[in-house]
């Protein structure tokens, strides 16, 4: 069924990995519009995630990042090629179905999109409630908001939360559930820097501890470093998939710099 | 633990809107509660006259449309079923209107009156049945005058005089009665003070036949007697078929029944068009919210379910103040026009029912944007 062979991937992975990875994406093509109006938004995607994994996504704007995101979190149906998240095939599902499979996976918005009318722990009770836990929903909810360091808010309304504060509520809202996977679009856009370095050292945290897989599109330069690996996606393609390690010494132009001088 | 009552949360966040929403509910249930009241105060007026009479059976002429707009015939005609087995009584009514000249004012306005013959117990009313009552009836010139008559007819003193269709008239007495719709007041007068006001009109022809059984006779039996022997110039109806009858009439052949029913009909669509503005509003601004929980998971009977959670949330909220407002206006209502308007449980329940609906209605026209709210777009 499945091949070994992926181009994307930095190292030579085994079946087992594959059949195991959190996303496991093939000749993915996707466009906007039909008929005359049709805009191809993506060429060919492959693409694996292992479990486990902090990748960071980053690409020129209308690159087709969010796009990516949002078919890999179910949340548009794609139409060719095979899309395995959570070792579902999700090409081809029902509306129904796709739900489900969005249960099973936390989003992060850049705007943290909370119920004003709610106070945090109710905001984050409404994720723990779709799994019919209602009777500890309160104790996941205040647990949840302690990990993310808002023991002391859970009681807040959004109104009364700073932005790194509402922002921290989303993260609770969207780990209660413990999802496997992760889809993150620019959380740190709408914070300042410190905030935006404490959400996503958070995020890594919380990841780290519950071998979670992560994908996250940033602009953000100041936090690649929590990636394990950096993927780039220019005009709808991936153009390069590296480690840390690599993208830094290829992009940092000091080391640019050094290695000219070295020459 | 329940789930978290997010219609609810959502509809008090907003105070502002929340107050406008019920007011907007309350005013529709208002207008609903008074066209249906006015509607209802036709119809019982129609009857409460019937009430105050003192008859099992009704003799009027075919051509009579309902009580107020009577075509007199023969009085021949109540005589001939005099001897029917099972009749007690029979007794001839005339109705007439008449000009009355408010004392204070000078201004002569539309009077309703009845006549009978003053030893006939027509009318029910405790007032009439008094011995110097039956006596100041037979003075001439003289009649007993309607308590809820409107206060434009002016003072209603006993022994006050005025002038009605140019011939000095006196007030021997009052009752309580009410025209409803048809009259704005009402006098009784003795059948012999009727032929002085109304000359040339003969008291040969009678507006009204009245028919007082024995107790315990069936009427029925009695009316379908009546109709073998009289002539096909007269109807013969039970008092329950003329009250139906005056009742039909009303509803069917004016327009009031369907002014009043066109009136429930807008304020209903008021409501649902101020529902409907407050709910699409709400759903507009929680857009991405309502997106978000998309992406997390909930199904669109999720969010429809909210909506008309919101959208009965406010109809009940609406109704209550809608329903108090309401109850006071029948009571200024009854005091301003004396007209037979009440609140009863029936219909407490059809406007709540009626209102939920209404809610309901605007519900489901704006659920629409929240379901299709596209958790794509939310990224
Ligand atoms: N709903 C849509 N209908 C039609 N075209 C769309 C739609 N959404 C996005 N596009 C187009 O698809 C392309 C990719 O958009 P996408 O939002 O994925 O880019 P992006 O990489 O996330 O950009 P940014 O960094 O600015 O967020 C863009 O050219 C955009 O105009
Ligand atoms: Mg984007």
């Amino acid at each position: 069924m499945e091949t070994p062979h992926n181009l994307s991937l930095p190292q030579s992975t085994a079946i087992a990995e594959i059949k195991d990875a959190a996303v496991h994406i093939k000749n993915l093509n996707y466009s906007f519009g039909r008929g005359d109006l049709c805009k191809q938004v993506l060429y060919d995607i492959n693409l694996t995630l292992p479990r486990g994994q902090i990748v960071i996504m980053t690409g020129p704007s209308g690159s087709g990042k969010t796009t990516l995101l949002t078919l890999i979190g179910a949340l548009r149906s794609a139409q060719e090629g095979s899309l395995r998240v959570l070792n579902q095939e999700i090409v081809g599902l029902s509306n129904r179905q796709l739900v489900e499979v969005r249960r099973n996976i936390g989003f992060i918005f850049q705007a943290h999109n909370l119920f004003e009318s709610l106070t945090a722990a109710q905001n984050v009770e409404m994720a723990v409630e779709l799994t019919g836990e209602f009777a500890t929903k309160r104790d996941q909810a205040t647990a949840i908001l302690t990990q993310v360091g808002l023991k002391d808010r859970v009681d807040y309304k959004p109104d009364a939360l700073s932005g790194g504060q509402k922002q921290r509520v989303a993260i609770a809202r969207a780990l209660v559930n413990q999802p496997r996977l992760i889809l993150a679009d620019e959380p740190t856009a709408a914070l300042d820097k410190k905030s935006g370095r404490d959400v996503v050292t958070l995020m890594q945290k919380l990841a780290k501890e519950q071998g979670k897989t992560i994908l996250m599109v940033t602009h953000d330069n100041r936090i690649l470093d929590v990636a394990d690996r950096i993927i780039n996606l220019v005009d709808g393609r991936l153009e390069s998939d590296e480690t840390l390690d690599t993208f830094v010494t290829t992009h940092d132009p000091k080391v640019l710099d050094r290695r000219m001088f070295i020459l | 633990m329940k789930r978290t009552p997010l219609a609810l949360l959502n509809l008090l966040h907003e105070r502002t809107r929340l107050v406008v929403a019920i007011a907007g509910v309350a005013f529709a249930v208002l207008l609903i509660f008074m066209n249906l009241g006015f509607q209802g105060a036709l119809l019982a007026s129609t009857t409460i006259m019937y009430d105050q009479i003192d008859a099992d059976i009704f003799l009027v002429s075919p051509q009579s449309l309902e009580i107020s707009s009577t075509k007199a015939f023969p009085r021949e005609r109540l005589y001939q079923v005099a001897g029917i087995e099972g009749v007690a009584r029979v007794m001839p009514l005339y109705m007439e209107y008449l000009l009355w000249r408010n004392p204070d004012t000078r201004l002569s306005r539309a009077m309703f009156v009845f006549a009978i013959n003053p030893q006939d117990p027509v009318f029910k009313m405790p007032e009439l049945q008094t011995a110097d009552a039956i006596a100041a009836l037979q003075r001439p010139n003289t009649v007993f005058i309607d308590r809820r008559s409107r206060s434009e007819f002016g003072p209603q003193t006993t022994g006050l005089e005025t002038e009605a269709d140019r011939r000095r008239v006196t007030i021997g007495g009052q009752y309580t009665l009410g025209g409803g719709f048809a009259a704005d007041g009402t006098l009784i007068m003795s059948d012999q003070n009727f032929r002085r006001f109304f000359a040339p009109r003969p008291l040969s022809l009678i507006s009204m036949g009245l028919v007082q059984l024995v107790p315990g006779t069936n009427a029925d039996q009695v009316v379908a007697t009546m109709r073998t022997r009289l002539p096909p110039d007269v109807r013969v109806l039970t008092k329950a078929d003329m009250i139906a009858s005056d009742r039909q009439f009303w509803q069917e052949n004016t327009a009031i029944g369907f002014i009043f029913g066109l009136g429930v009909a807008v304020s209903f669509i008021v409501g649902i068009v101020i529902v409907y503005q407050i709910l699409y509003t709400d759903i507009r601004d929680h857009l991405r919210e309502y997106a978000t929980l998309k992406a997390m998971g909930y199904g669109s009977r999720y969010l429809f379910q909210i909506v008309l959670q919101e959208s009965i949330i406010l109809a009940i909220l609406g109704y209550i103040p809608g329903l108090l407002i309401s109850v006071a206006l029948y009571d200024l209502t009854f005091r301003a026009t004396q007209l037979p308007i009440a609140m009863n449980p029936g219909r407490i329940l059809s406007v709540l029912l009626l209102t939920i609906f209404m809610c309901s209605v605007s519900g489901l026209v704006s659920v629409r944007r929240a379901v299709t709210a596209d958790p794509a777009d939310v990224f």
